[in-house]
């Protein structure tokens, strides 16, 4: 605590030395500490950004640096003794110099669509990555309906006081969250997307991130307000910008960040579904805040998918302000090798009649670790609420670790419903038996057991295109860790074994 | 509600004694290296008991004050009085116990209890036990039944063997404060093959005000041996506070089963901060029957260690907040061996502002492979001024683990009520019946004198908590 007093101190320095890159010299594999974040918010940076933003966006940027210094990574004192960011090294990590919000014209991406998106294809498509603006069409209908879907540059550019209103709204990132405030100070990306009261979008909106670039930092924030009434669909994508450099034994492997909030304001009777699919390479760190504020009689719908990344740490705050609003959330995790998955969930019910409904699966090979943490709160106002929140894990590996903490806090026990449930557990050996007694090889049938588990996300996202691509991804990290598994058994180390998905009966008894 | 719940404070003195007892040994308040030495020197105990009290001690002063679970602020360790002697010696018989000692006991019902059919008395007054008998058929068969400090003289060398071995000094502050300046408790032993045919109880009581209860209790039970221990507690009400921070060690040896019941009903000024832990070695099976409704702030957590194949853990575990109270309370089940199962059974009442908070943790570690485990926790909440909360830690590291998890909270349905009331059950009876009925899960594991004597005091109170 004394350190992080004493930063912010530090920080109103004047400017002579540089502030950056100052963590201690380390020589040699030195102990990490779990907390340990080495990233370094290069302030200096930020003021020069801040040279051509308006003062208010400084100044939030600012106060935001000082949350960022003050905060431990974990506020909650359920969830300190889970953090682990040792597999980490964002020493060397930086944000690009200079970010174009403007796409270069003309727009050319994945989708090739120049002017309006025929019929068909999404309603609007934006792909940023580290340093640009790779794509951004908006559909004829889209436009014509006042849907807007901007970066926050050419927000803040066309339109500041509607700006201010959506970036200074502090209730839309957790105000006790580290890395949430570390988006807040430096971010250097930004996506708005506003659907007017009334509107109703037919087809999905597509924001793609593409991030990934050895030792750069890309920091993100995407606001969504919806208007009273409003309908829309969201598919969010986090694919790497290219495949990773290869690296000589012995050399420094460097990693990327991802940060990124996702700010969701739902107007009352307001109706959206977000589908997202990390992607990310092996080699980044992604920082993830989702925070909703659904209001009357809205309606909220995640489905998530996280499958890259090295360490995925992840905060999702659904805050059921309005009577009779619901959220459902639907969130898998497929994990291999040293991947670690830590994903937290608050879901607060404030008004009456509220319905929260929350699925985290995880399926784990190799070393993968997932800790799956949901806090459901009944605040005294939230009289009538039905809550469910349900952890389920499948580990495939022996050295695979599933931390499940689903967590009740009630003040208002008139309720519906306010329960959780969770459990870990093999492959099922009776279903695994009704598979292979219908001529279903043992390995093709464990693939339709974990496939089929994983299916309830899979089936939740909206864009067929997207659907196809999340499906292929599970089959092949399927493929490849039971490739894995398969080696690792030939070399026969019996107390490593892989042992679930391997049919063969090499394995030696335990 | 005030007046109402006032009525059932007043029916608690009923059972709340304060006796001016005249102590002949007690040390300063307040805790220092002196202290420590001075009760050890009460005792006249062996060099490595002392030696271990004073590594529990410089323990105890590194040691942060735990910042989770309940509000601990108020504990202020310079103004316990760390130990009081009522006695000048451990008694055999009845008839030597002092008089006024022996009115608080009758008040309690304990030699009534004893002609019926208990295996053993140990009555702990303040901090050391007073009396104890054991029945001479339980001593031919060999088994021992004593005060832990009588057993430190009798006993050395299990006790030495076995001692901190379970709950170690340095486990937490509430453990090294304990080993520190531990008195009384009890010393089970039951040897090879022996079947105890009856629970063994003992009383344990708090009397004179702030006095602290460091009580230690050992139980060790050897292969294939089988015991039943029952505590329960009641106390005088004071209006500063308390602390009760005891220690419970189990060893359950290969084959062996072993139960341990609680009820806990200390008044409402009491901080009870505990830490109770089982080892069960190969195929032995341990019981914790846990269930807190007294107290200001309860923190507890039975553990159980499975450290031997095919061992069984099963664990209940009780709790009813009323006003001021805060329970948190849980469980925990360690799984380090193969093919061992665990059950975590938890039920949680709160009313009239009170908390009730479950704690637990499922562990399944590196090498267990084949564990079953269930964890299952149901909380009433009577109105909306009172909290519930639910924290459970499930940390599966194999990958043939079986586990399930489910948590519920809720208050009485209105339909229940209504059928009840139907049936010509006053609104106030049906809602006990309903309490009853979701706590029975607890009450069917006591004998039937407890059982009833714990339906009473769930009664007394809830009641009037409707109007």
């Amino acid at each position: 605590m004394t350190e992080a007093t004493t930063e912010p101190s530090a920080a109103k320095a004047p400017t002579a030395t540089p502030r950056t890159a100052t963590p201690p010299a380390t020589s040699g594999p030195a102990k990490r500490k779990r907390a340990d974040l080495t990233f370094v918010l290069d302030r200096d940076l930020v003021d020069r950004w801040s040279a051509t933003e308006p003062d208010w966006l400084t100044a939030d940027r600012r106060a935001a640096a000082e949350r960022f210094d003050a905060l431990p990574i974990e506020t909650n004192r359920l969830y300190t003794p889970y953090v682990d960011l040792r597999t980490t090294d964002l020493t060397e990590t930086r944000a690009w110099e200079a970010t174009a919000t403007e796409p270069a014209p003309p727009t050319r991406g994945a989708t090739g669509a120049g002017g309006g998106a025929p019929d068909g294809d999404p309603a609007a498509v934006i792909e940023l990555r580290e340093d640009r603006v790779a794509v951004l069409t908006l559909g004829a209908a889209t436009v014509a309906a006042g849907v807007t879907v901007e970066t926050l540059g050419a927000l803040i550019a066309r339109d500041a006081r509607t700006a201010q209103r959506l970036l200074t709204n502090h209730a839309s990132i957790p105000d006790d969250d580290r890395l949430a405030q570390l988006t807040r100070a430096g971010w250097n990306q930004g996506i708005a997307i506003r659907v007017p009261a009334g509107v109703r979008l037919d087809r999905p909106i597509v924001v793609r991130w593409l991030s990934g670039n050895p030792d750069r930092a890309l920091l993100t924030r995407t606001i969504v307000e919806l208007g009273a009434g409003a309908t829309a669909t969201l598919v969010e994508e986090l694919r790497p910008s290219g495949p990773d450099i290869a690296c000589a034994a012995g050399e420094r492997v460097p990693q990327s960040l991802f940060t990124g909030s996702m700010e969701l304001h739902l107007g009352s009777g307001a109706d959206l579904a977000v589908a997202s699919l990390q992607e990310l390479g092996e080699r980044a760190v992604v920082f993830q805040h989702r925070m909703a504020s659904i209001g009357d009689g809205a309606n909220l719908r995640w489905a998530m998918a996280q499958l890259g990344g090295k360490l995925v740490r992840s905060r999702i705050d659904n805050r059921l302000e309005g009577d009779r609003s619901t959220v459902e959330q639907v969130e898998i995790v497929f994990a291999a090798e040293d991947q670690l998955f830590d994903l937290t969930s608050y879901t607060r019910h404030i008004g009456r009649d509220t319905t929260g409904s929350l699925l985290s699966k995880g399926v784990l090979f190799d070393k993968a670790r997932s800790y799956m943490k949901g806090l459901i709160s009944i605040e005294k106002t939230a009289i009538g609420t039905d809550s469910f929140l349900g952890e389920f894990g499948m580990n495939l590996s022996r050295a695979a670790r599933a931390v499940a903490i689903p967590s009740l806090e009630i003040d208002q026990p008139d309720c519906r419903r306010a329960m959780h449930s969770s459990s870990v557990g093999p492959i099922d050996e009776t279903q695994l038996f009704y598979l292979e007694s219908r001529g279903i090889p043992p390995d093709e049938a464990r693939k339709f057991i974990v496939l089929g588990f994983l299916e309830p996300v899979v089936a939740r996202v909206p864009l067929e295109e997207s659907q196809d691509r999340l499906r292929q991804l599970l089959e092949d990290k399927w493929a490849a860790g039971l490739a894995r598994a398969v080696a690792s058994t030939a070399t026969s180390v019996a107390s490593t074994a892989v042992t679930a998905p391997v049919s063969v009966g090499s394995a030696p008894a335990a | 509600m005030t007046t109402t719940r006032d009525l059932v404070s007043d029916r608690r003195d009923e059972y709340a004694f304060h006796d001016d007892i005249v102590y002949l040994a007690e040390t300063k308040r307040g805790l220092t290296r002196d202290t420590v030495r001075e009760i050890s020197g009460f005792k006249n105990e062996p060099e490595w008991m002392l030696e271990f009290r004073l590594r529990a001690y410089d323990h105890f002063l590194k040691r942060a004050m735990p910042n989770w679970g309940g509000d601990l602020t108020k504990i202020d360790f310079d103004k316990i009085v760390y130990y009081r002697k009522p006695s000048e010696r451990e008694e055999k018989s009845w008839d030597d116990v002092p008089d006024k000692i022996k009115q608080t006991f009758e008040r309690l019902g304990i030699p009534e209890a004893e002609r019926k059919f208990l295996a053993g008395v140990g009555a702990q007054y303040d901090s050391e036990v007073v009396y104890h008998s054991v029945r001479e058929e339980l001593t031919k068969i060999g088994v021992v039944f004593m005060g832990t400090d009588q057993a430190l003289i009798e006993y050395p060398e299990i006790v030495r063997k076995y001692l901190g071995t379970v709950v170690p000094p340095e486990d937490n502050k509430f453990a090294a404060l304990n080993s520190a300046v531990w008195s009384g408790g009890s010393f089970v032993y039951v040897p090879k093959g022996v079947e105890v045919p009856l629970p063994l109880q003992a009383y344990f009581r708090i009397n004179g005000e702030n006095t602290g209860q460091f009580e230690r209790t050992l139980i060790v039970v050897e292969e294939g041996a089988k015991v039943h221990y029952i505590e329960g507690c009641t106390a005088p009400i004071y209006a500063t506070d308390s602390l009760h921070a005891a220690v419970v060690e189990v060893v359950a040896l290969p084959g062996s089963q072993v139960r341990y019941t609680t009820i806990q009903n200390w008044s409402n000024d009491v901080y009870n901060l505990v830490t109770k832990r089982a080892h069960a070695y190969e195929n032995s099976r341990v019981e914790w029957i846990d269930a807190n409704t007294g107290s200001r702030l309860t923190m507890k957590y039975p553990a159980i260690y499975l450290r031997g194949e095919n061992a069984t853990a099963d664990i209940i575990s009780v709790a009813v907040a009323g006003r001021g109270q805060h329970q948190d309370t849980g469980a925990k089940a360690v799984h380090l061996a193969k093919n061992t199962k665990s059950r975590i059974v938890s039920k949680s009442v709160s009313k009239d502002g009170g908390r009730a908070t479950y704690r637990g943790q499922l562990k399944v570690s590196p090498g267990a492979t084949n564990v079953v485990a269930s964890v299952r926790c149901d909380a009433l909440m009577l109105d909306d001024q009172s909290r519930s909360d639910t924290y459970p830690y499930i940390d599966i590291q194999e990958d043939d683990t079986t586990m399930t998890h489910e948590a519920t909270v809720g208050k009485i349905s209105a339909d229940q009520i209504f059928y009840l009331m139907s049936r010509g059950l006053t609104e106030n009876e049906a809602q006990n019946l309903v309490i009853q009925g979701f706590l029975e899960v607890f009450t069917k594991e006591l004998p039937m004198e407890y059982a009833i004597e714990f339906n009473r005091l769930v009664k007394l109170e809830m009641e009037g908590s409707l109007g």
